[in-house]
Parts: structure tokens; sequence; C-alpha cells
């Protein structure tokens, strides 16, 4: 019985002490990664956001046109720099949500600049820079398609916020299974719709192609 | 019978002695050796009244709080959470915004390393540019303290301070990349610090004031990848 009892004692400590240690606590839901080789090495690999399924938030600063129209997780930013800072979910090709992204957008005189921050929980996170857009550059590009302020509209306009051939669109960094790539990027707005409360319904297409310390 | 008996007492008593080692393990407390290093520029915040927003994870909710509609419910970032603060200058005057996204990390150890957090940040500052942070946060000290008084009515012995940042820098501070605007090229060290101001148990809420406080320079070592 005295045997049963220690030895039941030992197990249950070494037990727990073996769960706190082995477990994989922080282990997150892994999906195939939709990566491809390309021909002239490296790999590429697309990401994807819904409009508006994917948004979780965007904060701005002044008026920054559609992309921060009123409403639920919009927040008004104190400084008169342009700054427009958003937030979304991302997926892969295949359209399983992955991860999670935070875009940073400022054109101010001195620091004007795009930063991507993609965060895939079971890979690590990628950071994606390339320069500005133009101010309201997807407002004036539907406005030229026919939107009109508080009007619902449905159409097709895409807008390359960083097109294909841009080498300033560069992978400048990234952690764990995204350390030491290096690389492009592009980044496409596929508007197909409008609300006339100003929600944007559509897709933004980051595609990436990275090589190891290129 | 009584022998069953007598094995799952033990196995009970076995595992509350593994409970409490844990609980007061010395090994999963953060060691910060960066701390007197790393501070040529500070920034501060106040939570939650500078939260511009903020989303968690579905698993990440603690238990009894009420879930938002817009959490994070799919099962890769059930884990993770999203948050963006106003950032303040030495003179309380708002300087910067930044984005933090959170994740468990693979590197949560309860004999080791502590409930471990990447917490990867995208900072602006306006008219100067922005930076991207990387750091690795033990949460255990937090959760060690707060998790007993919202569960279990034990008194609370704050305010508090935590110091949470324990890697993945080479002493344990985060990791600073320049992205865009006059940070470009830069790279640099970061920790992060904060106090406990308040803890409500039956609103499972808190209050917080916090600074993170970084170091940047033109980088030492050219890479060789």
């Amino acid at each position: 019985m005295k045997t049963t009892f220690f030895l039941a004692i030992f197990l249950g400590f070494v037990g727990v002490l073996a769960a706190g240690h082995f477990v994989p606590w922080g282990a997150h839901v892994r999906l195939p990664s939709q990566t491809r080789v390309i021909a002239n090495g490296g790999r590429a690999e697309q990401f994807l956001i819904r409009l508006p399924a994917d948004r979780i938030d965007v904060a701005s600063a002044k008026t920054s046109g559609l992309r921060a129209a009123p409403g639920a997780g919009t927040s008004t930013l104190a400084t008169t720099e342009p700054l427009l800072v958003e937030h979304f979910k991302v997926r892969d090709a295949a359209g399983n949500v992955v991860g999670l992204a935070a875009r940073h957008w400022s054109a101010d005189a001195h620091a004007s600049g795009t930063a991507w921050s993609l965060m895939i929980p079971s890979r690590g996170a990628l950071l994606l820079t390339a320069p500005a857009e133009p101010r309201a550059a997807l407002d004036t590009a539907l406005h030229t398609a026919g939107y009109s302020a508080g009007a619902t509209w449905n159409g097709d306009v895409k807008v390359a916020f960083a097109p294909e051939g841009t080498d300033a669109a560069i992978v400048a960094g990234g952690s764990d299974e995204f350390a030491g790539l290096a690389g492009k990027y592009t980044e496409t707005w596929t508007i197909t719709g409008v609300t006339d409360g100003g929600e944007l319904h559509g897709t933004i297409e980051i595609d990436t192609v990275t090589r190891h310390g290129i | 019978m009584r022998y069953l008996f007598v094995a799952v007492l033990g196995l009970l008593l076995g595992a509350a002695a593994a409970g409490a080692a844990i609980y007061y393990n010395p090994l999963i407390t953060t060691r910060s050796s960066a701390e007197a290093d790393v501070a040529d520029r500070a920034l501060h915040y106040s939570l939650p009244s500078e939260v511009l927003g903020f989303a968690l994870g579905e698993q990440v909710v603690p238990p009894g709080t009420p879930k938002h509609d817009g959490a994070l419910w799919e099962e890769t970032i059930e884990r993770t959470a999203m948050l963006s603060l106003v950032l303040d200058d030495a003179q309380d005057k708002p300087t910067a915004i930044a984005s933090r996204m959170l994740a468990v990390s693979s590197h949560t150890d309860f004999l080791l390393s502590g409930v471990r957090v990447n917490d990867y940040w995208l900072l602006t500052i306006p008219g100067e540019g922005t930076l991207f942070l990387r750091a690795e946060a033990n949460v255990w000290p937090f959760l060690k303290e707060t998790l007993p008084v919202w569960y279990l009515g034990r008194p609370w012995k704050g305010p508090a301070d935590y110091s949470p940042t324990a890697g993945p820098g080479e002493h344990g501070e985060a990791v600073v990349v320049g992205a865009t605007g006059r940070f470009v090229g830069l790279e640099g060290t970061a920790i992060e610090k904060y106090r406990l101001t308040d803890l409500d148990p039956a609103a499972r809420s808190a209050a917080a004031t916090g600074e993170i406080a970084f170091k940047l320079g033109a980088p030492q070592v050219a890479k060789s990848e």
C-alpha cells in the first residue's frame, strides 16, 4: 500500500513536469504552405485578403478615403501627418485564413512609405516594404471607374500599389521559417463593389518571390 | 479498491506538488540582462485608454469573459491577438502608432522558459518612418500573479512591474529593423516594460502603463547567408 502511494506520488509529480516540458503548448494549427518553386530559383507564395470579411480594424489621420470609411473598427488619429494603419486577417492562395497582417502607410514629406507585417503563427513573420502609393490612389481609381461617394457601386477595378517590376517593393525581413529570406513582392487591390456606406468589397493580393540571402 | 484510492490520491498529491514546483520555478521568470544598455529612445503607452482597437483569438479569451463578434475564430489564428495603440513621448504627447500581433510561441515550456509569446510590432512615428520589432515575451510572471486574483479571489498585491521581453536577441532583448523613412537600413534592439496599475476581478480587466525603449544604429555585422 505504502509503495503504491509513493509510486503514485512520483508518477503524478513526474507526469505533470513532463507535460509542462514536452507538451507543445505553443503549437499552432498549420495548413500546408501554398508555395511553388519558380523557374529561375526561389519560391513564390501568394497571400490574399478578402474585403470586407478580413478587415479587422483601421486607424487613420486626416481623411484617408474609402479605406478608412467610418464604421466599426475605424479610429481617427490625432496626428496631422497623412497616415493609415490597417489590420487584416490574411489567407493563403487556397483561401484559408492562415494569419494576421498589419499595413502602415505614411505619405509625409520626410518619411513616406508602406510597410506590411504578415504573421503566420505556425511559420513566423514577414516584413514587406515599398514606397508609399499616392494619397487616395484607390479612391481616384474608383472615381475614374464611375463610383460616386454615397452611392452603391459595382464593377471591377484593379489598382497595383506595388506593381510588378517594382524593385523597391521588397521582402525586407522575416523570422522563424521566413528568416534569411529576401526578395520582391507585388500588391494588387481588386475592388468589385462599394456599398453606399463606403464599405469596400474585393481582394488584396500580395505576391511574394523570395530566395535565401539574395 | 483501497489500492485504487491510494493510487489516485498519490497521483493527485504528486501532480499538486509538481504544480507548486512550476508555480515557484525560478527558471521561468524573465531575466533581462539587456535592460541597462537599451535606451536611447523610449515611447510610453497606457492601457486601455490608448488602445485604438484589439482582437483576441478565441483560445486566448480568458474563461468567463464575454466573447466579441470580432474574435479571431479560425483555427490557425485562434491563439493570437492583435492590437493597435498610440504611443507617447516623454512629454506625454502622442508620437507614434503601433500595431502589435501576438501569438503563443512554440518556445513555451513550463520548466525552462515560461509562457512565451511572439510579439511583432509595426511602429510608425509620423515624420520619421516605420520600425519592425520582433520580440519574444515571457508572460508567465503576469499570468502567475493575475490569474489567482481573477479566478480564485486572491488579493492583488499591485501595482506590479514586469519586464516581459525575453528575446530573440543575444541578451534577451527584442530585435528592431528599420522599415521606412529615416529608419531604413538601421537595426537595433528594444525592451518593453510595463506596470500593472489596476486589476478588476469582476470585469476580468486590467490597466497598465508601459514603455518600449529602443536603440538603433547601422548594422555592425555584415550578413553572410
